[in-house]
């Protein structure tokens, strides 16, 4: 009797493992081939799950199992009348469909509604007579995902270094040429992300990265140096009007940090030192060289100023709920 | 009664000992069956990446450039050539870059001929003292600069390996997808130069006695390059893409007395990281493709 009683214990146990047992063990759907439509390429990672017990179609889309899923619906009800489902499934197979189909969804790193603090360096790409490298810090606000506005300043002020170049090429031409120092800049811009990606590196670590591109208007403050007659001329910074553009790259090491890369070319007319020197005097008997009307060249310069700048974004906040399902 | 209700308890004692050695064993197998599930998710063990297209294994690589210098002081070079690797893997392969083009004046080059050449007009003011203090450093006439004494690039051939380390896929708007890969490159590099001729104390000047003290040779010069390239796959047999390429090496690009001791000699040459930036369109051979698992 106590054996039979543990046996029993025994069947109902082993009965319930077994059951979840062949649940876990149930083969998964083979994944198939990707197919494509003529001419059209399938992304690499992109494969067609099978359902159980299906085949996929020749459009890529899973077939119904054998019989049918009238016939499961038929079995079902047979077991289980009271509960039996009845679905018209010609009817059903042609009623409307509004899905929304992502060709990528759930973008790693989803900028949209998230601010980003990028602090950079930046150094000069295009002047081989005096660099302006700078700290910078830009503050963006991205409106989507693809889309932000914001704020972004350098400051120039004490890091301005001719370089050797410019001595060399003064002594060896007996040429003066006109060099400025700038002291900061501050501009509005709107960022658009175009284009986002993921990489493998070396087939194993993946990691995420865009290119951005800027559009702004600020203003910057700048200087001539005295180069042609420094014994008079004395020059304060003034401010102008500056625009241009810019073109990046962000790699992201976690879904709120990145590096970034950024080429950005500042446009203003620059206020270059007069190449002459006024002789003479002025109204009341002082050296025209002394006037500071006599300092600037008559007409402005347009000046490109092409930075390269890197540096860290770190985007707020740190974590957010996707709308979509993956 | 006592013993029939001890009996009873054993009996559910001992059906409820088979019950738990039942569970013990059912929770016992599936957590066994599930360890991967549990450690790293559905996913566990399964490549980072699959069924990758292999744009580059077992392939030859052929592509046309056309490079640009960069930064460049006096003459800016375009250089046109071809490049042909074949990779083993598709991280990795060797080839052989090769080009060679045509050379003008930058903006500065061009500044430099209008007011310190032209401007001085040093042939018939010699002895004003601009043209004395440049006689050594600034040749004379019309164009003279970019004819006789600037500096440039003229060839370069570069066997180099290539490394891709980088693999992926890029997207615009989300909308259109191309396979990408950012690869590295490496090797020693010869560079055919067009440098001003060296000349000693006393004879770099234009004289009547000396009217070529100005002029320019060809000089070979061995060094290494490097740098990394973005390449985009729109098809399986074709890509386009950008390369930067470093290569540094010491020239004389203004053709100047740099050092100032009358001579105009090795010692003027300045160490230059000469980057360019060359864009390409390539194809792959065999057209076909592969792909990983």
């Amino acid at each position: 009797m106590r054996k039979n009683l543990a046996v029993t214990g025994l069947s109902i146990a082993l009965a319930l493992m077994f059951a979840p047992l062949e649940s876990f063990a149930q083969p998964r759907g083979r994944a198939a081939e990707p197919k494509a439509a003529a001419g059209e390429d399938v992304a690499p990672e992109e494969t067609v799950e099978v359902p159980e017990g299906g085949t996929p179609s020749a459009e890529g889309e899973p077939a119904a199992a054998e019989g049918g899923e009238a016939g499961s619906l038929d079995e079902l009800c047979k077991i289980d009348p009271e509960n039996c489902v009845k679905v018209d499934m010609n009817a059903a197979s042609k009623r409307d469909i509004d899905a929304d189909m992502y060709a990528v969804q759930q973008i790693w790193a989803l900028r949209t509604n998230r601010f980003e603090i990028n602090p950079y360096f930046s150094t000069t790409m295009n002047d081989q007579f005096v660099a302006h490298p700078a700290p910078g810090l830009a503050l963006n606000y991205y409106l989507m995902h693809w889309l932000a506005a914001g704020v972004n300043g350098n400051v120039y002020a004490g890091l301005n270094s001719q370089s050797d170049f410019n001595f060399q090429t003064s002594r060896a031409a007996r040429i003066g040429q006109p060099i400025t120092e700038y002291q900061w800049n501050v501009n509005a811009n709107a960022t658009i992300v175009p284009a986002y990606g993921k990489f493998a590196a070396l087939g194993n670590f993946i990691f995420h990265y865009d290119f951005y591109v800027v559009l702004g208007a600020g203003a910057i403050s700048t200087r001539p140096t005295a180069v042609v007659d420094p014994d008079n001329r004395t020059f304060a910074y003034s401010v102008k009007p500056t625009f241009g553009g810019a073109m990046g790259i962000r790699i992201f090491f976690t879904r709120y940090l990145a590096a970034m890369l950024e080429v950005r070319d500042y446009i203003f007319w620059e206020d270059l030192e007069n190449p002459s020197i006024a002789s003479g005097l002025n109204g009341v008997g002082k050296p025209l060289a002394q006037d500071p009307s006599t300092w600037l060249a008559p007409d402005s310069s347009f000046t490109n100023n092409v930075q390269a700048q890197l540096g860290l974004s770190v985007f707020l906040p740190f974590s957010w709920s996707y709308e979509q399902a993956k | 009664m006592r013993t029939a209700t001890m009996n009873t308890k054993i009996h559910s004692f001992a059906a409820l000992a088979g019950l738990f050695a039942g569970l013990a064993v059912l929770v016992a197998a599936p957590d066994a069956t599930a360890q991967e599930v549990q450690i790293s998710g559905p996913l566990a063990g399964a490549k980072a990446v699959r069924r990758v297209r292999l744009h580059r294994d077992a392939r030859f690589d052929i592509a046309p450039t056309a490079t640009f210098t960069l930064l460049d002081e006096f003459r800016r070079n375009i250089l046109f050539g071809a490049r042909l690797n074949y990779h083993f893997t598709d991280w990795f392969g060797a080839g052989l870059w090769a080009a060679g083009g045509i050379s003008y004046n930058t903006g500065l080059g061009d500044e430099l001929q209008t007011k310190a050449v032209d401007g001085r007009n040093c042939a018939d003011n010699p002895n004003t003292l601009a043209c004395k203090r440049t006689a050594v450093s600034l040749c004379r006439g019309a164009d003279c600069l970019g004819k006789s004494q600037l500096g440039s690039i003229v060839w370069m051939i570069a066997p180099q390996a290539t490394f891709v380390p980088f693999r992926g896929k890029f997207s615009v708007f989300g909308k259109a997808f191309m396979d990408a890969d950012i690869s590295l490159f490496v090797g020693p590099a010869i560079v055919g130069l067009n440098e001003r001729v060296d000349c000693t104390k006393g004879t770099c000047a234009t004289t009547p006695t000396n009217p070529d003290a100005f002029s320019t040779a060809g000089r070979v010069a061995p060094t290494a390059t490097f740098g990394l390239g973005f390449n985009f796959y729109p098809t399986n047999y074709a890509a386009f893409g950008a390369e930067f390429r470093a290569t540094p090496l010491a020239w004389n690009t203004s053709g100047f007395d740099v050092t100032g001791d009358d001579a105009v000699d090795s010692n003027d040459r300045n160490f230059h990281i000469n980057p360019m930036v060359s864009i390409f369109a390539s194809v792959q051979l065999p057209t076909e493709i592969q792909v990983a698992d």
